[in-house]
């Protein structure tokens, strides 16, 4: 099993997981982070530490968001590791929460 | 944005972590029982779990009883291929309706909210005790500190609730160095503990070893520069998943070791029982090697020949005797002697500790003692060198030995005695070597068993009533 980024951190980006993560476990795209499901090791750190709630174990992962978690092994292998803190997107308040943002997610 | 305080690390450790590299690590961990119930388990594992074994623990799900919301379920590939052959380890690793039977044990057993100054840290004996992750990468079913991994809430020193979080670097370096500052003001003793000065570190959890090298290194070069001398490295993972101790791990140590070459570090790890690191024929039997002593599982042998290599490095194993684990004298003795072959020191034997459910997995104390005893019989000096404890609240305890003859004279020995020794106080150095001399209890599991026939205490150890575990004190 692994945590999943799910849909809600497109266009937010927060990036507070990652300095919670005890692996190094997430990789960095221009408007989304993944976790690397073969390096996580379930510890639910960064469940909490999500100011928006976009992290799911895979158990608890809606099902309307099922195909994350695909998306966040392929993305992994693809994007580079993120292990500091960095600014949210800018305009992360206002895409909290917005439905059906997949579309907007960029390679 | 983060809330946490910054640790600038100095200038020689940024030097040390800029050729630090992280490694990838496929565990191929199944974490709970759903991926079993679902069969989304790899298909080697379908039958790891019977139906039935699945369906009592499926019964118990959201009950007071519910086994995992006790300890959650969690597994290695390479702890699978070594449990599917071994009834011991299968006990060891898999979920079972009777460890919640009976719920009665301590929410914060060995009360560590007492010795926690500060979040993740525990200050007893000499030494600091630090929680760095929360997780192993397979877990105990015994584990001892199943509030942390479970993240229970718990009653803390101060009234509020709480579960227990992990040390931070900035804090705990600023602790380290406030009390060793007092120390040293105070003719190298604290005046109110008479603890020397902090120069050892465990670090624990959890299983510092699935930090990835990155954040191992920041805390040994963060620990180094704060005047820590020997680092602890508290792991199972040499069982659970010994491919972690790759090139790039050692790469790392190498380097630490270059940039801080008076620093120790002391890898504690734990094997339970000779199955986890030898191999085994077709019959279930050990290899003999015609060089010499058993043949070990291979990614296990290279691992533990690649720590005991470095001159910098010690390695002592410690585990606790489980019920239905490792109770076997002959087991243990062939643990004892290969580990010691292996360069690996037998440092402790545990008794059960008083976790919520240890009814399950606790031998009494005399068994242990027993069992201590009986598998050191043959062995060298050198082999037997463990000794078995028991953790008091006051601090780390041996059970030193167990009469079958009474004590002409002395009333309540007319079965023998259990002779107990304060090994380290946790709250202050001054109690160390103290003793207590208990009339047999064969039932006993924890010290509330010899209250009502303690003979001679100058421990204190019975002082305080442990019936009620429970207590914050």
């Amino acid at each position: 099993m692994a945590f999943i980024v799910g849909e809600n951190c497109i266009k937010c980006k927060h990036t507070s997981c990652v300095e919670v993560c005890p692996v190094n476990c997430f990789y960095e795209g221009p408007n989304f982070l993944v976790i690397n499901p073969d390096e996580c090791i379930d510890c639910a750190e960064c469940v909490p530490a999500c100011p928006i709630g976009a992290i799911y174990s895979e158990d608890d992962l809606p099902e309307d968001q099922e195909q994350f978690l695909d998306l966040n092994a392929e993305l992994a292998d693809i994007w580079p590791q993120i292990t500091e803190v960095k600014k949210a997107l800018p305009d992360a308040d206002e895409w909290d929460g917005v439905e059906d943002k997949l579309k907007y997610l960029e390679r | 944005m983060s809330i946490l305080k910054k640790y600038q690390p100095t200038e020689k450790a940024q030097a040390f972590l800029d050729k630090v590299e992280n490694a990838k690590y496929d565990r191929g961990i199944i974490t709970g029982l759903k991926k079993y119930i679902d069969k989304k388990v790899p298909e080697d594992m379908q039958g790891f779990y019977s139906e039935e074994e699945l369906q009592v623990l499926i019964d118990l799900k959201n009950t007071d009883h519910d086994i995992e919301a006790r300890m959650p379920v969690k597994i290695t590939n390479h702890y699978f291929q070594i449990a599917k052959n071994s009834k011991a380890i299968q006990t060891l690793v898999k979920a079972s309706p009777k460890e919640t039977f009976d719920l009665d044990g301590a929410p914060d057993p060995g009360n560590q909210m007492s010795y926690s100054p500060i979040e993740g840290l525990i200050h007893k004996y000499e030494l600091g005790l630090i929680y760095v992750i929360n997780t192993c990468s397979a877990h105990c079913r015994f584990c001892y500190r199943e509030e942390l991994i479970a993240k229970k809430e718990i009653l803390r020193e101060d009234g509020t609730i709480a579960s227990k979080g992990l040390a931070k670097i900035p804090e705990l370096v600023d602790y380290i160095q406030e009390h060793n500052r007092i120390v040293e003001e105070n003719g190298g003793k604290h005046p109110e503990t008479n603890r020397e000065k902090l120069r050892e570190i465990l670090m624990s959890g959890g299983d510092a070893m699935v930090l990835a090298n990155k954040n191992l290194a920041g805390w040994f070069s963060a620990l180094a520069d704060a005047g820590i001398e020997s680092i602890r490295l508290g792991t199972k993972e040499l069982a659970f998943y010994p491919d972690r101790f790759d090139r790039t791990f050692f790469n790392m140590t190498d380097d630490f070791h270059a940039a801080y070459p008076e620093v120790q570090l002391r890898v504690m790890v734990h094997f339970n029982h000779p199955d986890e690191f030898l191999q085994k024929d077709s019959n279930g039997d050990y290899i003999e090697n015609p060089e010499g002593g058993l043949v070990w599982i291979e990614s296990t042998k290279r691992a533990v020949k690649e720590l005991a290599d470095r001159k910098y490095i010690t390695i002592e194993n410690q585990a606790p005797f489980i019920k239905g684990i490792n109770e076997n004298p002959d087991e243990i003795r062939i643990m004892q002697r290969e580990l010691k072959r292996n360069r690996i020191n037998n440092h402790y034997f545990f008794c059960g500790r008083d976790i919520i459910g240890h009814k399950a997995f606790n031998l009494t104390i005399e068994d242990a003692w027993k069992l201590l005893n009986d598998s050191q019989k043959g062995l060298s000096g050198v082999e037997a060198s463990a000794r078995l404890s028991i953790t008091h609240y006051l601090g780390k305890t041996e059970v030193v030995a167990v009469t079958n003859e009474p004590m002409p004279g002395v009333p309540g020995t007319e079965n023998g005695v259990v002779i107990f020794k304060l090994l380290r106080g946790a709250a202050d150095a001054n109690n160390k070597g103290q003793v207590a001399i208990v009339g047999r209890n064969p039932e006993a599991i924890w010290f509330s068993g010899y209250e009502d026939r303690v003979i001679f205490d100058e421990a204190g150890l019975f002082k305080e009533s442990m019936k009620t575990t429970s207590r914050v004190s």
